[in-house]
Order: C-alpha cells, then structure tokens, then sequence
C-alpha cells in the first residue's frame, strides 16, 4: 500500500512534469513576437502616449540593482517620464542575481509579448544575447558595454540594436581624471577605496586613479598592463604602487565586518584626500565628513550627493544623469519599428558615454537641476531628432556625445 | 561524583583560548611591524564589533541550545534596526536623544518581532527551522516593503548615533547590561530553571509540571529583543542599513556566531558560558581587527576560509577531546612503563 | 468494528495528509495556467520556463534527500553546485573536452559531499556546522577562481555550441526522470534507503541493532553528490558560464523545497524522496505566480510574504500527521 502511494505519487509528479514537456513540444524558438511578423508599433513613435490605436512597444527591462539611488532614477525616467510621452510600457525584472536569472528573465518577456530587451545586467550578456537573438527579441545595453571580443562576435546580428553607455575606457579615464584632480589640487597622501574589485568596472576606475595620481603599479603605467594586475591580485596591493609625489597611504575595498576599521585606520593617519571608485557616498559619507576629509566619488548626482558637496566634503563627483539612457531608448525604439540604426558595415551601434563631473555645488546643482523630472537632458523633444526613418549612426554619435552641461 | 575544578583550572579553562588569541595575533602584527589599534578609534570599533558578536551569539545559543534553530535572527535585527531607526526619525529629526531613542525602540519591536515568531511557532507547532524559514521571509519582504529596497541613510545618519559609536564606552555598557541581565534571567531566575530543566529533558520536564509554551515564548522574545540591539549596533557601526536582503540574504549574521558560540560553551566548563560569550566575541573581535591591519594581505574570500577553517579545527577537537585526552594518557603511561 | 473504523478514517485522513502536497502542485500549475492565460501571455514558453528554473532545483534537492532522511540537513549544496560548475568550465577551457569536463563535475561535486561526510561522521561534528564551513570556503574558493580567471567579463564560461544541443526539455526530463528513478530505487527498494529512515528515526536503537552510521553517512552523502553533481552539469547546459552568484539561492530553496513537498525536517520513516520533486516545482510555480500577479517594484517585498505565507500554511496541514503534544524541536 505505502510503496504504492510512493510510485503513485512519484508518476503523478513525473506525469506533470511530462506535461510541462508536453507543453512546450510544440513551440519553436521564434515566437510570435519575431520581428518578421510584427507589425511595426507605429511609423510616428513620437506619439503622445494614450492617443494612439496602435499596440504600445513592449520593452523588457533587465535589471540588477532594484534599489540603488541611480538605479532608482533611471527608472522613473523610463517608466515615468518616457511611458508617458511615447507609446511604449516597460517591464522590470526582480534584482537578477546570475545568468540563469537572466535567460529565464528574458524568456518570460518574450512569452509576454515584448518586443525588446533593455539591459542593465551583466552576469552573462552573451547568453543574454543569445537568448534574445533565439527568441526575436531586439536587444539594447543600457548601461556599460560589451566585452570587445563579444561584440565583435554579436555586432553583425539583426537582434542586437547596440550599446550606450560608459565603455571600460570611459571607465578608465573617468578614474583617471579623478586621480589627476586631485594630483594637481597637491595633495601629498591619499587613502583609496577599490570598492567591489574584480567588478571590471571598479578594475579599470581604479587603475585610471593610480595613473591619474602619477603613480605605478607593479612598476607598470600603462591602462591594460596595470588592469591586468589588479585582476591578478584580485585587488591593489600598496606594496606594488610606485609613488611619484603623491603617497598611497592605505587602501581597502569590499564592505564587510572590517570595513570600517579599515577606514578609520586609515583616516586616523591623515591622508590629504580619499579617493573612491564607487559606493563611498553610500558607506562613508558620514565618517568622512566627520573626519575632515575630503572625498570624491563615482556615483550620481543624488539629492544626498547634493547636499555632501554643498555641506560635507565630497569635492569631486563624477556621475552620471538620470536620463543618459534616453538615446539607447531611442535606438530601439527605430529597431522594433523597423529602421535599425547601424554602421557603414552595418553593425550595431557602440558609442562610448562621457561622465559629468561636479566639482562644486554649483556645478552639482546645474547637472541635477537640468536632468529634473519633467524636463531631463535626454528629453522627447531631444530624442525625437533621433526617432524615425532617416536617421544615421553619427546622428546617435553625435547626440551622445554633445556637451550636455 | 562531580569533580571539581580548581581555581587554578578555571582561571587557565577560562583565560586559555584568549590568551592564546591574543598572543598568536599581536604576535602576528608585531612581526610585520603593525599596530592592530593605530587610532582610538579602533578600540572603539574593537568593542562595538565585540557586542556586536557577543549578542548575536546569545540570541543564537538562547533557541539553538534548546533544540530550536533560528534563520530569522538576522532578519529580525535588520526589520527592527529599520522600524526604529525610522520612527526615531520621524520624532526627533536627528535631533538630540536619536541614539537613545532608537535603541529603545529597537529593543521593544526586537522583542515584538521575537514574540511574534515565537506565537507562530507554538501555535503552528512545526519545527522551529522551519517556521524560521518562513518568518525570514516574511521580515525580509516587510523590510522590503518598508525601504523599498533602498539603503536607509539618512534617519541613521546625526551626531546623536556618531556620538554612540565615537566612543567604547557606550558599547562596553552595552556589553556590560546584556551579560548581567541574561546571567540574571537564564541563571537566578524560575524562568532560567525551567530554561535549563527543558534544554536537558524536555518530556520529564514538561512531566514535572514546567509550562513550556510560556518558556519557549520567552526565550523568543529575549531573542528578538537581543536582536533588535544588534540591529541597533550595526546601524552605529555601519551608519546605513541594507533594506534590499530578500530570498535569505539576511542570514549571514547568523553563521558569524557559530564559532563564538562552541567557543563560549567551551570556556563555560570552567566559568560561565555567558562569560564564555563575551570572552569569545573579544576573541573574534581581534581575529577582526587583525584582518584589518592585513586587509591587503587577506582578501575577504581568504578571511571567510580561515573563519570556517578556525570553526572546523575547533570542533574536531571540542568532539573529539575525550579521544585526545584518552590517546595522550596512553602514550604517557607507555613512556612510564618503559622507564 | 468501532474501532477498525476509526483505524481506517485515521489511515484516509493520513492519504489525503499525505496527498496534499501534490494536490497543492496541481493546484499551483492550473494556477500558472489560469493566470498565464488571463494576461494573454505564451502559456507554452511559461512552462518551458517554470521548467528549465525548477529542474536543478529539483534533481539537487532529491539527492539532498539522503541526507536529510538522517535528520540532518546540508546547506552547503548551493555552494557545492558552484564549485563544481567552476572546476567543470576550467578543466573544459584546459582539455577541450566535454566528456572529461562531465567526469570533473560529478567527481568534484561526490568529493565535496564526501569531504562534508567525512568531517561529520569521523570527526563527529555536527553536519549543520560542517555544511555552514564547507559552504564558506566552496564559495570562497570558486568565487576566487572566477574572479580571476574572469577578468573584465566578471565570469567564467564554456562556448555556449558544446552544450547547446542538450538544452532541450526532452534531455533534461530523461535527466530528472533517470535520477529520480535511481533515488527511488536506492531509498525504496534497497537496505540503504530503509537503514537511512532507520537512522534517521531512532539513531541509537539503529546503532544498537548493528547498522554503521558512519558508512550509511557516507552512501547518503555521496547520493547528495550525484545529484549536485547532475544539476551542476545542467545548470552549465543552461547558461554555459558561472559567475560567483551562481546557484546562489540553491542552498535554502532545497529546504524549502524538501519541506513544502510534505517530508519532516525531521527525516526519518516519513522521508520521500518524491517530496523534493513535488516541493521544488511547486515552490518554484508559486513564485513564478505571485510574480506575474504582483507586477511591480514594490511587489518583491510582498510577494515574498505571500510565498511565505503559502509556504507555512501547506507545512502546517502536511504536518498534521506527525504533530507532538510537546513543541516540536
């Protein structure tokens, strides 16, 4: 009887699972939402949203960080500010922890209909890639950018519309120009956060601030030779930075139980600045107000950022504005609507987007009061320039990279 | 019959596995010409990291010495860090009193969290991992819901809470109260008799007439009181709180007390195990401070090896000591009667 | 008469105890049905998802069986499953080879298993601490190699070609099937599995009748292993790349999963081994609901209550059967 009841149970189980299979025999990769059988959402998508009797795009939106302050405004951008001047409805993922989050992730956006994916996650953008491509979905990098042999492998297919977004040679320079801020500001000794290294991102910030502040690193001065240490090292080693006028005088990165030990005895030596690249405005902004340091960061320009420049000692932001994923938005929208952007090889679109960097309230108030709301930088009447049949890859390029200040 | 240690065995039982500490990581920093307290405020961060762990450790010693685990420690101090911090902020702005305030009434919603965890498992009657596992959840989604995720800044951030952690002598009284209010409650009290009589036979307990249910009940909300003051801490400490923990992100704490937990037992043979506690929890304050100083040198992936190496190798000795003891008495008698 | 019809409503009300697991997972599928159906989305790609997202979960969570039948239960699977994907992806960048990459999996994943077993059971330490500590120092160590090995990709992989083709629902069920089956087979049908409920039960009257726990340990762990083993492998056959996140979750889901299909923590005569496949999908359906009909930010948090809500209402009813007038421990 008991055996019975535990095969009985044991096939029922299978039997369900054989249904999922069952399911799903007969679908094919490409869905019902292939650009080959769509209908273009509109040929006008500069369209007040709610007027319009065509279908909205969908877009999927893929995210790792759900509740950081940048993360936090990009949204609202999209969902507030661009949802309600086109016609178009975005869909977030939860906070996608791995790869796999971010395939299962982008199928279930194509069997919501979705016509494109927008990501800002990056565990595995080549299966995400391929997922998309499987699938029929257009897909966008909105934040960072592909691996250079990735996107040599991925740039000729129809599915992958591009990326806009700091490259990891912005991120380099970004670190850089923060390093030689405050080398030419004379500051004789500095403390360092590496924040989350071997994130390539950190990797190659950090290694731009060494080379920014003049110094050496395993006797090396140049970007791909001192990035590839750092990986090596999995972090930088003070033994291995060669000064040159100014003095690495702690370094630390992580957040953990030693954190602030790390920190405090660093302060507790004095250094003439603190140089983060990343998160320091989240984890330290108290503690280095309350020694008297000052202190730069790679972060956005929040309302909290704000008032640490105007009141604390945050001197150098390099950030980014809230509605700097305007143009990539724009991209794909001219995909789904069946003028894909591309180059004179016909590859997708990769241009590199600058920092804004703040070194005072005032320059801090006119990036963040510029980039409000209702009236952001990357606004319709902006992104409209860059909507429609006729528009080229230097059109985008040139948007991009304009003065936006 | 019961020996009985004498003063002398108690004193080197209790203050061994310190010195021992002390000696291998002063030791340590002093060969590579290091400081592991450069600055005072080291030693405050030294002791609020001891409270920190010598706290967590009772609460998790409270449930799991009596058969009761518990995921949802560190979900309740995170829920109960949030609730206050955000309260006192809505009554007082920053102002004056903050830290006060906010560690009051964490102590309080700890406690509410605690009891009702504890309500949940007495009354579902389920073992107590797994209504842990559901109360985690459920801490970390209204935690979630409460920040929407963010870091919660500015309602920990005023010179009321930097006052708290700028000196070691909040922290040590903090230390001071807890030790002598839990030595008090499980040690001098009905209730710490009924505690211990249940922890070492609950049927005949229960037989003997001991009212379980209220017991357990307490013991649930000294726990989530306990909690709510290390919820407290590592706001001071950290001066932020992660309100993005979702899917058991918050357990971590928990396997931090691990180590401190077998150690404090261990020195409670010779003295108090709540003694044992705080002696440990300096212990791991050191072993913290010293991968401080040698942050550079031991990245955080080699510091979670080494902690779970330390845990290994102390167990194998805590359950093999009997053997040990036994080997080593062999091979002295062997060598007397070779001679 | 009175009597054997007491015996007999008490043995019906224990069957349909017994049933509502599974009678909750086709509640939650036709769930998944109705509510995929009522937002017009593809319901078959749904399943194909819901799937591919409780398969590993399901294959680790049977083999991790073993071990919580003795009553003790192993957190450090998650960690094991990436560890050995990492060693897997390195030794197929070294060789080339996808048979040899395969052999490394499993051999990596039974000598975790086995090293947590030895630690338990010849050092008598108590198999939670053991797991807690393996769990530190696999994901330690993997996270190590990958962030090196990585570099500006924050990964590891394999070329997506070389298991592409076995990403396919029909491989992965024979999968699941052939393993279940073999779970069945070592845990119903053979002294092991009826040893291990004996332990599990009353540990010293197993002891006292002559049963070696160190060794039926050991079986029990090394089975854990196979199916760590097999659900590293199709997590790479999935997403052909790992990074320290890997897996992550596996850990605490094959707890809830274990409990949620109706089996003790406790272990013991009750342990079954198709608990983990019916909690591993049903808990995996109920997320993939509660997502779709709680469709915003905010709605983690809550979503999250709803499910562990859910959770502690079927363990309550499913534990109906074996509830003690002490509190349980």
């Amino acid at each position: 009887m008991k055996t019975l009841k535990k095969l009985f149970a044991l096939l029922l189980t299978l039997a369900m699972v054989a249904c999922l299979f069952v399911g799903c025999a007969g679908d094919t990769p490409a869905t019902d939402n292939t650009p080959a059988t769509n209908t273009p959402a509109t040929d006008a998508p500069a369209t007040e949203s709610g007027t319009d009797d065509v279908e909205p795009i969908k877009i999927g939106v893929l995210v790792a960080d759900v509740s950081g302050e940048e993360a936090l405004a990009f949204r609202s951008y999209y969902e507030n500010y661009i949802a309600s001047n086109y016609n178009v409805t975005f869909s977030y993922t939860e906070q996608l922890e791995d790869a796999a989050a971010e395939k299962s992730a982008i199928e279930k956006f194509a069997a919501q209909g979705c016509q494109a994916i927008l990501s800002f996650s990056s565990a595995d953008r080549a299966t995400q890639l391929d997922t998309c491509i499987a699938n029929g979905l257009y897909y966008a990098v909105a934040s960072g950018m592909l691996d250079d042999a990735q996107f040599e492998t991925y740039k000729g297919s129809e599915y992958f519309v591009g990326q806009i977004g700091p490259s990891m040679d912005t991120e380099y320079e970004a670190g850089y120009a923060m390093g030689k801020y405050f080398a030419d500001k004379g500051v004789k000794t500095v403390a360092m956060y590496g924040a989350f290294i071997p994130n390539p991102m950190h990797v190659y910030r950090a290694a731009g601030v060494l080379a920014g502040l003049g110094m050496t690193y395993g006797g090396a001065s140049e970007k791909d030779a001192i990035v590839g240490q750092i990986f090596g090292d999995q972090g930088i080693d003070p033994s291995k930075v060669g000064a040159n006028g100014v003095e690495l005088i702690g370094y630390f990165q992580g957040f953990g139980d030693t954190t602030f030990d790390e920190l405090f005895a660093m302060l507790g030596q004095g250094p003439d600045a603190f140089l983060s690249v990343g998160m320091a405005t989240t984890f330290f902004t108290d503690a280095l107000n309350g020694a008297g340091v000052e202190f730069s960061d790679i972060d956005s320009f929040t309302s909290a950022n704000g008032e640490a420049m105007a009141n604390g000692k945050l001197v150098y932001l390099a950030g980014k504005y809230s509605s700097s994923i305007g143009p990539i938005f724009a991209a794909v929208v001219n995909a789904v609507n069946g003028h894909p952007v591309r180059d004179a090889e016909g590859n997708a679109l990769s241009i590199s987007q600058d920092y804004l960097v703040a070194t005072d309230a005032d320059s801090f108030a006119q990036y963040s009061t510029t980039d409000q709301g209702d009236s952001p930088i990357f606004s319709k009447e902006v992104l409209d320039t860059v909507i429609g049949e006729n528009v080229s890859y230097d059109d985008f390029a040139a948007l991009v990279s304009a003065d936006r200040s | 019959m019961i020996k009985r240690q004498s003063i002398g065995t108690k004193l080197i039982g209790t203050l061994a596995i310190p010195a021992a500490f002390a000696a291998i990581l002063f030791g340590l920093c002093a060969a590579e010409g290091k400081t592991m307290f450069a600055t005072p405020i080291s030693v405050n961060y030294f002791v609020l990291y001891a409270a920190i762990v010598m706290i967590t450790t009772m609460a998790l010693s409270i449930n799991l010495n009596s058969g009761r685990f518990d995921f949802s420690l560190g979900a309740m101090a995170v829920l109960s860090s949030v609730l206050s911090a955000k309260i006192t902020y809505a009554l007082l702005q920053g102002g004056s009193g903050s830290a006060v305030v906010m560690l009051l009434l964490g102590v309080v919603i700890g406690a509410v969290l605690g009891l009702l965890s504890g309500l949940l498992y007495v009354g579902l009657r389920i073992p107590p991992i797994i209504t842990s596992l559901g109360v985690t959840l459920i801490y970390e989604g209204v935690t979630f819901t409460v920040t929407s995720g963010k870091y919660v800044n500015t309602e920990v951030r005023n010179a009321s809470m930097s006052a708290f952690s700028g000196t070691w002598i909040w922290p040590a009284l903090v230390i001071l109260v807890v030790l002598a209010l839990i030595w008090f409650i499980f040690d001098r009290t009905k209730f710490g008799y009924d505690y211990k009589a249940l922890q070492n036979g609950q049927k005949v307990a229960v037989n003997t007439g001991i009212r379980e249910v209220p017991n357990a009940l307490v013991c649930y909300v000294i726990c989530g009181a306990l909690m709510g003051i290390v919820g407290f801490l590592s706001a001071t400490r950290s001066s932020t709180i992660n309100g993005g923990s979702l899917n058991f992100g918050s357990i971590g704490i928990m396997f931090t007390a691990f180590l401190p937990m077998f150690i404090g037992g261990y020195i409670g043979r010779f003295s108090n195990d709540k003694l044992g506690y705080l002696i440990a929890a300096l212990c791991m304050s050191l072993l913290n401070s010293t991968f401080a100083v040698f942050s550079n040198q031991i990245s955080a992936s080699m510091q979670s090896i080494i902690n779970a190496l330390l845990l290994v190798i102390f167990l194998i000795y805590l359950s093999n000591e009997g053997l040990l003891k036994k080997l080593f008495q062999r091979k002295q008698s062997a060598s007397c009667g070779e001679r | 008469m009175a009597q054997s019809e007491l015996v007999k409503k008490h043995r019906v009300r224990e069957l349909l105890v017994a049933l509502l697991p599974i009678a909750a997972l086709a509640v939650l599928f036709g769930a998944l049905c109705l509510v995929v159906n009522i937002k017009g989305y593809r319901l078959d790609m749904y399943l194909k998802i819901v799937f591919n997202e409780g398969v590993v979960l399901a294959i680790v969570a049977t083999g991790a069986i073993f071990i919580y039948s003795l009553g003790s239960f192993d957190i450090s699977l998650g960690a094991s499953t990436l560890f050995s994907a990492t060693i897997g992806v390195m030794v197929y960048n070294a060789s080339g080879s996808l048979p040899l990459m395969i052999l490394t999996i499993f051999g990596v994943a039974i000598g975790c298993s086995l090293l947590s077993s030895v630690l338990a059971s010849v050092f008598h330490i108590p198999v939670f601490v053991t797991t807690v500590a393996m769990m530190s120092v696999l994901s330690a160590v993997a996270a190590q190699i990958i962030t090196t090995n990585g570099g500006a990709l924050g990964g590891i992989g394999i070329p997506a070609t070389v298991v592409a083709p076995l990403d396919n629902v029909p491989f992965k069920l024979i999968a699941l099937a052939a393993f279940a089956l073999l779970c069945v087979f070592v845990f119903d049908f053979t002294k092991i599995g009826r040893r291990l409920k004996f332990l599990g039960s009353n540990a010293v009257c197993a002891k006292l009748s002559g049963i070696k726990v160190n060794v039926y340990a050991i079986i029990a762990f090394v089975m854990a292993g196979l199916g760590v083993g097999l659900g590293a492998f199709l997590t790479l056959v999935y997403t052909p790349s790992v990074t320290p996140t890997t897996a992550g979750s596996i850990g605490m889901n094959i707890l809830v999963a274990i409990v949620f299909g109706g089996m003790p923590i406790s272990g013991g005569s009750r342990s079954r081994i198709y608990a983990a496949l019916v909690g591993g999908f049903s808990y995996i359906l109920l997320n993939n609901i509660l997502k779709i009909v709680i469709d915003s930010g905010a709605g983690y948090g809550i979503s999250q209550i709803v499910s562990a809500v859910f959770f502690l209402a079927v363990v309550y009813v499913t534990s109906m059967n074996y509830r003690t007038k002490l509190l349980p421990r």
